[in-house]
């Protein structure tokens, strides 16, 4: 919730930037064709300005969990790992976008990392195999997770050619990504993404 | 012999073998249902074995996944190895799986990029576990595939960190010495094979030992379903079989693992049963067998004893069987036995009566011939002699006749038994009726045939008391002595016959010797009586007349009617050579009716005071149509009957005068006379004179020959013309003479005489002629 209320802010001030665009609804769903949730959309637009960080992101470990699950950040930003949990931990990433370890810490000992490249680092540790979390490190404002059903709604884009991208861990494909272009009308776009199958 | 022999055994050996069929028919249905039933148990049993295997090399399989994903999950869990993966550190991965292969025992590791790059693995195995983490559907972790000639099996872990940055993937081959040890952790001794398909679509093993049949593609396609067993023929031998295929990355197995059984080996701990029941059935069935011709020789013997009896019995032997035991065979000899005996007495009382006279017992005539001939061929080697004496009893007839046939019958046994005591040295024999024969056999005195003759004579001379009647008897009695008389019993007999015949001639009461005379004497007699036969048929008799004189009228009263018989070549025969003759065949009836007709008929021509006379033997008077033959001869002539006279003997009163009495009365009844012929010889009687009125007494010849001369003759004479004279009867005179001995009847009274002195006999014509002439009368006067 907390990371929610930071993005949301983020966004906040990029829509302040570009007022009065239109929105962009995308409907993510994965290769078996059934709606997608918790998956990150992403538009890029070419000459947007680049997300800054702006206060703490914070990733903690609570009930043999991460808590987010995905957590966007823009580059550069600092994220947290509090463990609110009486066992120890040993969060890792062996992912290109950002490689680190945060050996054994105990409870109540909070350990940062800063994500200085765009990317998605896979977090797990390396005591409990069941954990794991993304980052989700972006260059461009215009990112969301997708809710229940699939759905993001993604306001400030300014009409033209953007590309529209689509994370997810399930998706077999490099980075888990896929990507393609769209066209942002006056009127804003809704429109769907889904790997191909 | 040998058949009868043979026979037994044949018996002995058909029980057996029946016996022992019977078993080992029962032993083969309970050796096919035990078989069968083992077999099924067997097969049901080896079945749950292969079933609790198949599930156990399931486990054993699962077992082995497990080992090796958990082997490689250690590897993909290891935090330096996932950092390795992460950083695509390739010397580290290497060196990494280097020591797992070692670890784990497992020859081909590698791991397998996101992207399909393999690491630790090259050529086309390699290819293969690259695609591997991509084709398993979730939640598989191994699979089998069949590359080339080869098959393996590739196990899958991923790595993770925590999202899957790779896979982990293990090859093992499925080689001979994975499939024993696979074999080893199985309870039975099971063969594991792995198939491949063929090009063609067949299943069979890389190494040829399974070769493609449609016995093991039809086990395989359905134990896709289900898990079957089923037989298929391996190399030549059978096994039971299950397959297991084996799943191949996209499910579809590349591969099937064969597991079998050997039925010759799942069978073996059920041929000690198989061999158990056999051995059983042998000593069981030999037991049947000993025990067979035990009890079929203990049926057989006594039934081969009653066989070999039976036989004997029907070749004429007497025979006795054993008797043992009281069952049914014991029963059969018994009842064998009491047949035995039985037949026996009666073959010999049958012998007895076909030999035996039943009346007295005596031998018979069969029993007498066969013996003589017996004696006789016996004598022909020894030199010596034997002796029959044929004996006929005289008077028997009149006996049977008067007194019944009981009397008779009572009569010879007596006789018999007289006989018997008289000649305790030879064989006495009835032949029939009364007549009775001896044989002294060889060793008698030369006088014994005589003496002994001579002492049945004396013996049965005496009258015999039978039952309570004293009846008066005789015998006469011809000896013949063999082999001079007769070489055989025919002949000897026969002439025993004659000589008996002579006796009885002689005047019964005697007894004579066969002689060679006698024999002519026969041939002669029956030549006569062939002759007479034809002489009747042929009309070579012919009546003479001799006149009888009335010496009181002084003519011709009578003519006596002689037969003539002229023989065509022998010329005329004597009535006193065939007259016996004819007595003896019976000719005499039919001759002397030929004379009562030629003689009647010849009378009616005469006057009416010549009467005729003929003489009528005692057997044609006795001759029952007699009286009826008078009547008809009478009635064809018309001759008056009191011009026929018939002349009798004393002799037609022997066999009793009862009915002669009744047949006179009836003669004279009808007015024919009766005369008395040849007076005063033989047994005369006078009773007779007393008993019938005779119309004359005719005085016998030999008395008249010596009236002359003889005092005692001329007196006897006397008495007889007085005694008729104070009968009322009329006398004649035979076989006069001369004058003188006329002259002496006339003067002693004699109505009428007889012969040559005044005529002999002549023809019908001349005898018709002699009645009108005077001067045959003027003669006797």
């Amino acid at each position: 919730m907390f990371n929610r209320i930071c993005l949301a802010s983020g966004l906040w001030i990029l829509t302040a930037a570009a007022s009065l665009a239109s929105p962009v609804t995308v409907v993510a769903k994965g290769a078996d064709g059934r709606v997608l949730s918790g998956a990150v959309v992403s538009i890029t637009v070419a000459g947007a300005p680049r997300p800054q960080p702006r206060g703490t992101y914070t990733m903690s470990q609570q009930n043999i969990a991460f808590a987010p699950h995905v957590l966007i950040v823009p580059v550069g930003a600092t994220v947290s790992f509090p463990n609110r949990d009486r066992v120890r931990h040993h969060a890792y990433s062996f992912s290109p976008a950002k490689r680190f370890e945060l050996k054994l810490y105990g409870r109540d000992e909070t350990k940062s990392v800063t994500f200085d490249r765009p990317g998605v680092a896979a977090i797990g540790c390396n005591i409990h195999d069941a954990m794991s979390a993304f980052v989700f490190v972006t260059t461009t404002p215009f990112v969301a997770i997708t809710d229940g059903s699939g759905r993001v709604v993604i306001d400030g884009v300014p009409p033209g050619q953007v590309s529209l991208a689509l994370w997810h861990p399930s998706i077999r494909a490099p980075n888990n990504s896929v990507s393609r272009p769209a066209i942002v009308a006056a009127g804003g776009l809704a429109t769907e993404i889904a790997p191909a199958r | 012999m040998t058949f009868s022999k043979f026979r037994p055994t044949q018996l002995r050996t058909r029980m057996a073998a029946l016996y022992a069929g019977l078993f080992i028919l029962g032993f083969v249905v309970v050796a096919i249902v035990a078989q069968v039933m083992i077999e099924g148990q067997a097969r049901r049993s080896v079945t749950a074995e292969m079933v609790t295997s198949g599930t156990v090399y399931d486990r054993i399989w699962a077992l082995r996944e497990q080992s090796l994903t958990g082997t490689s999950d250690v590897l993909a869990r290891d935090f330096g190895f996932r950092s390795a993966v992460a950083s695509g550190d390739q010397l580290t991965i290497l060196s990494a799986l280097e020591t797992l292969k070692a670890r784990a025992k497992v020859p081909v590791a590698a791991v397998v990029g996101l992207d399909g790059s393999v690491t630790g693995a090259t050529g086309p195995l390699a290819q293969a576990m690259a695609q591997l983490p991509f084709q398993l559907a979730d939640g598989r972790r191994d699979a089998v595939i069949g590359l080339g000639g080869d098959t393996y099996r590739l196990v899958s872990s991923p790595v993770l960190a925590p999202t899957e940055i790779g896979w982990v993937v293990f090859a093992v081959r499925l080689d001979a010495g994975e499939m024993r040890s696979l074999e080893k952790l199985s309870a039975i001794p099971m063969v594991a094979t792995i198939l491949q398909r063929s090009p063609a679509g067949h299943w069979q093993s890389a190494d040829g030992v399974v070769p493609p049949t449609s016995d093991i593609d039809t086990l395989v396609s359905s134990s896709r379903v289900s898990r079957v067993i089923s037989t298929i023929d391996v190399g030549g031998k059978e096994f039971y079989a299950l397959a297991r295929p084996l799943a191949g990355p996209q499910g579809e197995a590349q591969a099937v693992m064969l597991l079998r059984y050997s039925t010759s080996l799942a069978l073996a701990p059920f041929r000690p049963i198989q061999f158990g029941i056999l051995l059983a059935g042998l000593i069981v069935l030999a037991l049947v067998i000993l025990g067979s011709l035990r009890l079929a020789g203990a049926i057989a013997r006594p039934i081969t004893a009653l066989q070999r009896a039976a036989q004997a019995l029907e070749e004429g032997n007497r025979t006795e069987v054993d008797v043992i035991g009281t069952d049914e065979i014991g029963q059969l000899a018994d009842s064998f036995n009491r047949m035995s005996a039985g037949i026996v007495e009666r073959e010999s009382r049958i012998t007895h009566l076909a030999f035996h006279d039943q009346l007295t017992d005596l031998p018979n005539r069969a029993f007498f011939r066969q013996s003589l001939d017996e004696k006789l061929s016996r004598l022909t080697r020894t030199g010596e002699q034997l002796a029959v004496l044929y004996l006929d009893l005289d008077g028997f007839k009149s006996v049977n006749d008067t007194l019944g046939h009981p009397v008779g019958d009572a009569l010879l046994r007596s006789v018999a038994k007289v006989l018997l005591g008289l000649t305790p040295d030879g064989l006495v024999a009835r032949l029939g009726g009364d007549e009775f024969a001896i044989i002294l056999s060889s060793g008698f005195e030369k006088d014994r045939p005589r003496a002994l003759a001579q002492s049945i004579i004396d013996a049965l001379v005496e009258p015999m008391l039978v039952d309570g009647l004293c009846i008066p008897t005789g015998a006469s009695l011809g000896i013949a002595i063999g082999p001079d008389d007769g070489a055989n019993s025919v002949q000897l007999l026969k002439n025993a016959d004659l000589a008996l015949y002579r006796a009885k001639q002689d005047g019964r009461g005697v007894f004579h010797f066969f002689e060679a005379s006698l024999d002519q004497a026969a041939r002669e007699r029956r030549q006569i009586e062939l002759d007479l036969r034809s002489a009747l048929k042929t009309g070579q008799f012919e009546l003479n007349y001799q006149p009888i004189f009335d010496l009181n009228a002084h003519r011709i009263g009578c003519f006596e009617a002689l037969i003539r018989w002229n023989h065509p070549v022998r010329g005329p025969i004597s009535p006193v050579d065939f007259i016996p003759v004819a007595e003896d065949t019976g000719l005499i009836v039919a001759i002397g009716e030929w004379v009562l007709h030629e003689a009647c008929r010849q009378a009616a021509t005469w006057p009416g005071h010549v009467r005729v006379a003929i003489n009528v033997s005692a057997l044609q008077f006795r001759h029952p149509g007699f009286a009826a033959t008078v009547m008809q001869v009478l009635a064809r002539s018309g001759l008056q009957p009191n011009r026929l006279e018939i002349e009798i003997t004393e002799s037609v009163f022997l066999d009793g005068d009862g009915p002669v009495m009744a047949l006179l009365q009836k003669l004279r009844s009808l007015g024919v006379r009766i005369a008395l012929d040849d007076f005063g010889t033989g047994y005369s009687s006078l009773s007779y004179l007393r008993s019938f009125a005779f119309d004359k007494i005719k005085i016998d010849k030999s008395f008249v020959d010596t009236i002359v001369g003889d005092a005692s003759a001329s007196a006897i004479v006397s008495a007889i013309v007085v005694l008729a004279t104070a009968l009322k009867m009329e006398t004649t005179a035979e076989g006069v003479e001369d004058a003188l001995q006329l002259a002496e009847l006339r003067d002693k009274g004699c109505s009428s005489i007889q012969g040559y002195y005044y005529s002999r006999p002549v023809n019908g014509a001349a005898a018709f002629e002699m009645i009108s002439d005077p001067n045959f009368a003027a003669a006797a006067a």
